[in-house]
């Protein structure tokens, strides 16, 4: 879909860079205009440039200080993460195959949903300090929702046929659960989870952030905690903004590698 | 499907009786796909039938939970018990606080939600109904949009400083993405037999796009609202933590560096009851705004 047809005659036959000029056209001129801002500022505030960001850039990948604190924010994900992933699953599972269990889990479930992750931080830093254990359980916590609603929402949409058919057979329920069931539910799981690691990447960066800000010196790693020293100790926008970009290429890769993902264990969706 | 759904339990009907959130799931699930397996006898089986009754007692449930690990754990800062929190919550009330901090928190959340939707819905019209100007926006929006609100926040904290301002900044980038996207698929999802009888009876393009565009867009605009309002909801808690001297997420990080875990829990309740509460409010306002449109409230 193009858009609506409207303006018909809109779209002409053009050469082909037309499409990759238009594309880049904002974002160069956006650079430019940041680069020639940053020029006219007096050095003393070391405005940030698109050029000192490339060359910070380049000395935090060579120093490893940004390597490190990535790997280090993306272990504490895929931890929370896989917590999130078998308590979802497991109790979505039962959620939308047992309706009492349905009945009883939701009203906190529903009430829980609302908080955000970051209002639990400062529980789990009472509990669990301002390690990596109080990020990474913020991370499980944020990813739990998506998962488990969309476990429950996928389970509870398979096909009565399905069950009533495998049922008349004589299948017992631990197969159909395995066989019918998850099968069936599994767009909807694949879904669940990417929504989820979404969120959870979200999250451990506004724990890490938190955590150093909170905790006094970003003594806990990540790479939330690298922006927060460089806003409040080394005072370097351009580290800022290097650190932005490799967050917001990390969050575009996580959606990329989940949809592929999607794309190859459930080729009959789309 | 909502046939057999009533032949098979004829309580279900009574779903929305115990609030919108069971109502919500109980509409996205009429049908149990696997029946319980255990019999109940009769008077329990009726009380538990009920979907009402479950709620209270699944609350009631995890409120006792609760106070028996408060009890076995027996550190207040640690676990407060929930008469505890109830008191820390009528204290704060009491002295006005409370209001305070949820009525700037509030505040900040409809400035900021109001600059995202009167910025993000014109740019939404124009790039679905003009495709040279989507593709020049869009690429940029989808560079923009990876990069979460909270990865914002120290930049932010640069150019607004500690404040009001950072919280409203941080919650209107994040409110925008969902409302922009949302209006573009609205738009672009209008039905094109619609313009094409309206263009037939020459009616001029302006009001094409304000009689037949925007009805069509609506519904899926509220969505993206819904979702930006949750989205924002959840930033302003991070960006309040860090950024600002006042509001809900101050609160509840100032009582945590107190110890006052009492007091905490209060305002986490607080949170929760306020976020659940526009939700509510926005499903009001779509019912409203779109009587005809008949979701899966799914979203």
């Amino acid at each position: 879909m193009s858009g609506t047809n409207i303006q018909s005659a809109e779209l002409r036959r053009e050469p082909r860079w037309a499409a990759p000029a238009r594309a880049l056209a904002l974002p160069i001129a956006l650079l430019a205009v940041w680069q020639v801002w940053a020029m006219t500022q007096p050095d003393v505030m070391r405005a940030p440039s698109p050029a000192h960001v490339v060359t910070t850039f380049m000395q935090l990948t060579a120093s490893g200080d940004l390597p490190g604190a990535l790997l280090q924010s993306l272990g504490r994900v895929v931890a929370g993460f896989a917590v999130a992933l078998l308590l979802g699953i497991v109790l979505g599972v039962a959620m939308g195959t047992n309706r009492t269990v349905r009945h009883l889990v939701e009203p906190i479930v529903e009430g829980f949903r609302p908080v955000a992750p970051m209002a639990i931080l400062p529980i789990a830093i009472l509990w669990l300090g301002t390690g990596t254990s109080a990020s990474v359980s913020i991370v499980a916590y944020a990813a739990f929702f998506p998962l488990l609603l969309n476990t429950v929402h996928g389970v509870i949409q398979v096909d009565r046929k399905l069950l009533q058919a495998s049922r008349t057979m004589g299948v017992s329920d631990l197969r159909i659960l395995r066989k019918v069931v998850l099968p069936a539910a599994m767009p909807s799981i694949l879904l669940g989870a990417r929504l989820a690691m979404g969120v959870a990447w979200t999250a451990i960066i506004a724990a890490e952030l938190a955590v150093g800000a909170k905790a006094g010196g970003g003594g806990s790693g990540g790479i939330g905690a690298m922006m927060f020293v460089f806003y409040a100790y080394s005072i370097d926008l351009n580290g800022i903004v290097v650190c932005m970009i490799v967050v917001g290429l990390v969050a575009l890769a996580i959606d990329r590698v989940f949809r592929l993902a999607e794309r190859r264990l459930v080729p009959w969706k789309r | 499907m909502q046939g057999v759904a009533k032949t098979r339990d004829p309580r279900s009907v009574d779903a929305g009786k115990d609030g919108a959130a069971a109502r919500a799931m109980a509409s996205i699930s009429p049908v149990a796909p696997l029946p319980l397996p255990l019999t109940v006898p009769g008077t329990a089986r009726l009380i538990l039938g009920h979907p009402a009754a479950i709620s209270v007692l699944s609350v009631a449930c995890f409120l006792l939970l609760w106070w028996a690990v408060a009890l076995w754990t027996a550190s207040p800062i640690q676990l407060p018990t929930p008469p505890a929190v109830f008191l820390a919550l009528v204290d704060l009330a009491q002295s006005g606080e409370l209001f305070d901090n949820t009525w700037i928190s509030f505040q900040r959340l409809l400035i900021s939600m109001g600059v995202a939707t009167v910025l993000a819905v014109p740019l939404g019209f124009a790039m679905g109904l003009s495709p040279r100007v989507n593709s020049y926006i869009d690429p940029l929006m989808e560079m923009l949009r990876p990069i979460s609100g909270i990865a914002w926040i120290p930049l932010a904290l640069f150019i607004f400083g500690i404040g009001g301002t950072l919280p409203v900044f941080i919650m209107a980038y994040v409110a925008f993405f969902p409302i922009l996207l949302n209006t573009v698929a609205g738009v672009r999802g209008t039905d094109r037999t619609l313009i094409a009888a309206a263009r037939t009876m020459g009616v001029p393009r302006s009001r094409i796009i304000r009689l037949v565009v925007l009805p069509g867009a609506v519904p899926t605009i509220m969505v993206g609202v819904r979702i930006a309002l949750a989205s924002a909801w959840a930033a302003i808690i991070a960006a309040e933590l860090i950024g600002s001297p006042s509001g809900l997420g101050f609160s509840i990080e100032w009582y945590r560096e107190l110890l006052m875990s009492a007091n905490v829990f209060a305002y986490i309740v607080v949170v929760s009851a306020v976020g659940y509460a526009c939700d509510l409010l926005l499903r009001l306002l779509r019912a409203r705004l779109t009587p005809w449109v008949r979701g899966t409230q799914l979203s």
